[in-house]
């Protein structure tokens, strides 16, 4: 069952007249399903469009192109789906002439779910390779995706262009927001694996992209320094007791991780530091008091800081200052 | 590196040293009006670094010849005076800085040596005690190859009684040396490292008993030598490995006839680290404990590089207790805690090399 009179239902301006012969009932069968080249829609649920076709018919018509011995779907993806699940064995569509160059195919495919919703990154993404795969050179693109209302400086363009073509779980960390572009980008660079497991590391200790970066530096450099992968690190025991402590929230979580991971990019240097700070604790400096010593211990130059309120708060740091002068940890401290 | 093309600055096409170069070369030539056309052929390409080590382009020097060594406040600098006869190399280490001091980085040579001649002539006449090399912005004997600029400079120095010029390579292009008369104006030294290093980093350069042999030839030509262990690279092992090297040195060259010994850690400018991946993505140089120093340059954190010069002091006094070392780009505290002693306390650092240099190359001081 199928309807008999989708073209007083559909839209005039969705198809230009010349692109279209008229409308056709086709033999759902007779249509490759197969055939995604122009599907620009990342959406698969059919719930909804399901129930509206069946309270309304289809308000919108497909729009296919035969390439015998069967139909290529153009527009129109999840109603073609859509009618299929309901159970219809033929399908009202327009169907375009069989001389319609490959660029305006794409540009129907892409404006006709540019129309709807504005397109998401990966949608996006595969709209920018569509046009890519059909425009004659890099001038044509640009101008075809400004009319399209498409991000087209070949420079954003090009990065897009890579999005759907990384692997699957980190287009879905895409799609969750759980990485921007840049962070999608850095990771398809990594081992297919490494970059599915930093995605749902990520997405476990939901970090922003600064604190992405510095884990993805670390495990990158400490992979390098230990002759392993990112994704044995990921799932090493220490880290993974971190992940998997119910009891810890979040943000204690990416703190001890961050630590743990610290120590061992940096074992000496966090060793130092840890030194340091069990030194300056042996001094008792108080709240009002503070001893910082040279960035990363490189200078010479110690800077010691004391906040008063009164001239008697003053002569009693003054006597507390006497006493970490002659501390023996402050001596350790500038040995 | 094979070098594939030739460009000549249209200015100096006839100069004779051009003419020289070009009757030693069989390689495509391209004559520019401006500089720009070279830069632009390199920075196009995928990988400009390594294409500017696979052309040569002679042109002259608009600028001054002679130059102070870029060190810098925070860290005790030698004093050093930069001959300025080229820039780049066609060795490929992958902690080379020239990678990202000349941008873009292109193999050049200056043939206007009757300008560097003249300067030459002006400071030499001052009869100060002077340290001058070319190995800083190049390898000083990659360009033996083609040219005689070596030849040319220790008869010059020869003749003078005040400075000495020092020459510093990772190659073994020591046969134009053979025959002249030095006067032990000329101190031949070689950048030094452990085979690890050498075989893992230093792409293209001699082999370290290649080095060593050919300082050893030097030596019984009667030139003085030096030695730089710079960079010194740490790694599981190094300190055995270096200490190793140290054996070599001294089995193969006398320690009286060694007028100085550098010692650097490895230390680079932030943006040198995205250039060693990218270029070098085995190399793992770059992964060790850095922090960045007082000038902008990443560096080991100081107790690790203290450590690794004690170990490496500690090598060279066995065997050498009399030789003097240096390090290169340090504070007093490194001094002190490697060395036992800060610069100042006898005279500073360019003192004490030049007070070597008099020794080891019969230099006359200013009365």
């Amino acid at each position: 069952m199928g309807s008999k009179s989708g073209d007083t239902q559909d839209s005039p301006q969705s198809v230009p007249l010349d692109f279209a012969i008229a409308v056709q009932t086709v033999m759902l069968s007779k249509v490759d399903l197969t055939n995604t080249a122009f599907c620009i829609t990342m959406r698969a649920d059919l719930d909804e469009l399901v129930l509206s076709i069946q309270k309304l018919g289809l308000l919108h018509l497909p729009i296919l192109k035969y390439n015998a011995p069967k139909y290529t779907i153009i527009c129109g993806f999840r109603r073609i789906a859509a009618c299929k699940r309901i159970g219809w064995e033929t399908v009202p569509a327009r169907i375009l002439k069989e001389n319609v160059h490959h660029l305006q195919l794409a540009r129907l495919a892409i404006a006709d779910n540019a129309s709807q919703r504005p397109l998401n990154l990966l949608e996006t993404s595969r709209a920018v390779n569509l046009l890519a795969d059909v425009c004659a050179d890099p001038e044509e693109l640009e101008m075809t995706l400004h009319d399209l209302g498409l991000p087209s400086s070949p420079s954003i363009s090009t990065k897009v262009k890579k999005l759907c073509q990384l692997p699957l779980k980190i287009q879905e960390g895409i799609l969750a927001e759980t990485i921007n572009m840049s962070m999608a980008l850095e990771l398809g660079k990594l081992d297919p694996k490494a970059g599915e497991d930093l995605v749902a590391l990520f997405g476990l200790l939901k970090v922003g992209l600064n604190k992405q970066r510095e884990l993805l530096l670390m495990l990158k450099e400490i992979a390098k320094r230990e002759d392993t992968t990112i994704t044995h690190l990921i799932a090493d025991k220490a880290l993974q007791n971190i992940l998997q402590n119910a009891e810890m929230d979040r943000a204690v979580k990416r703190q001890k991780i961050r630590s743990y991971l610290r120590k061992r990019r940096f074992p000496y240097i966090v060793r130092a530091e840890e030194n340091y700070q069990k030194l300056v604790n042996q001094l008792k400096l108080g709240s009002k008091i503070d001893l910082i010593p040279p960035k990363d211990f490189e200078g010479m130059t110690y800077m010691m800081t004391l906040r008063f309120d009164s001239r008697q708060e003053l002569h009693d740091l003054q006597k507390k200052f006497e006493k970490i002068i002659h501390h023996p940890s402050l001596g350790k401290i500038l040995e | 590196m094979t070098l594939k093309k030739l460009y000549i600055d249209q200015l100096i096409a006839d100069h004779p040293t051009t003419r020289l170069i070009q009757a030693r070369l069989t390689v495509p030539i391209e004559i520019v009006r401006h500089s720009q056309q070279v830069y632009d052929a390199i920075s196009s390409t995928a990988d400009p670094v390594r294409q500017g080590k696979e052309i040569l382009f002679l042109t002259h020097n608009r600028g001054a010849f002679l130059k102070k060594c870029p060190g810098t406040s925070h860290y005790t600098c030698c004093d050093y005076q930069i001959l300025h006869i080229g820039t780049f190399c066609h060795m490929d280490c992958t902690y080379c800085v020239l990678q990202n001091y000349f941008h873009p980085p292109i193999l050049q040579y200056f043939v206007n040596h009757e300008d560097l001649m003249d300067e030459l002539e002006t400071v030499l006449s001052q009869k100060k005690v002077m340290r001058i090399g070319t190995g800083e912005f190049t390898d000083s004997l990659i360009w033996e190859l083609w040219t005689d600029v070596s030849s040319q400079l220790i008869q010059r120095f020869a003749s003078q009684h005040h400075a000495v010029l020092e020459l510093k390579t990772k190659t073994t292009a020591i046969q134009g040396l053979q025959n002249l008369a030095h006067n032990r104006k000329t101190i031949t030294a070689w950048s030094l490292n452990t085979h690890h290093i050498i075989n893992t980093q230093e792409r293209g350069t001699a082999s370290l008993a290649s080095r060593l042999k050919a300082a050893a030839k030097c030596e019984a030509w009667g030139y003085p030598l030096a030695f730089h262990f710079d960079p010194l690279v740490i790694y599981d092992g190094c300190e055995k490995d270096y200490a190793q090297v140290i054996q070599n040195l001294f089995s193969n060259v006398s320690a009286d006839n060694i007028v100085w010994i550098s010692l650097g850690t490895l230390r680079f400018p932030p943006a040198l680290k995205a250039i060693i991946e990218n270029r070098f993505p085995e190399s793992k140089i770059i992964y060790e404990e850095f922090i960045t120093g007082s000038d902008g340059k990443m560096r080991y954190f100081k107790p690790l590089r203290i450590r690794l010069y004690r170990k490496i002091i500690e090598s060279i006094r066995e065997l050498a207790p009399a030789v003097l070392v240096y390090l290169c780009m340090e504070d007093d505290e490194v001094w002190q805690e490697s060395l036992g002693f800060k610069p100042s306390a006898v005279g500073g650092l360019p003192h004490m090399l030049d007070m070597s240099a008099v020794k080891h190359c019969y230099l006359e001081t200013v009365q």
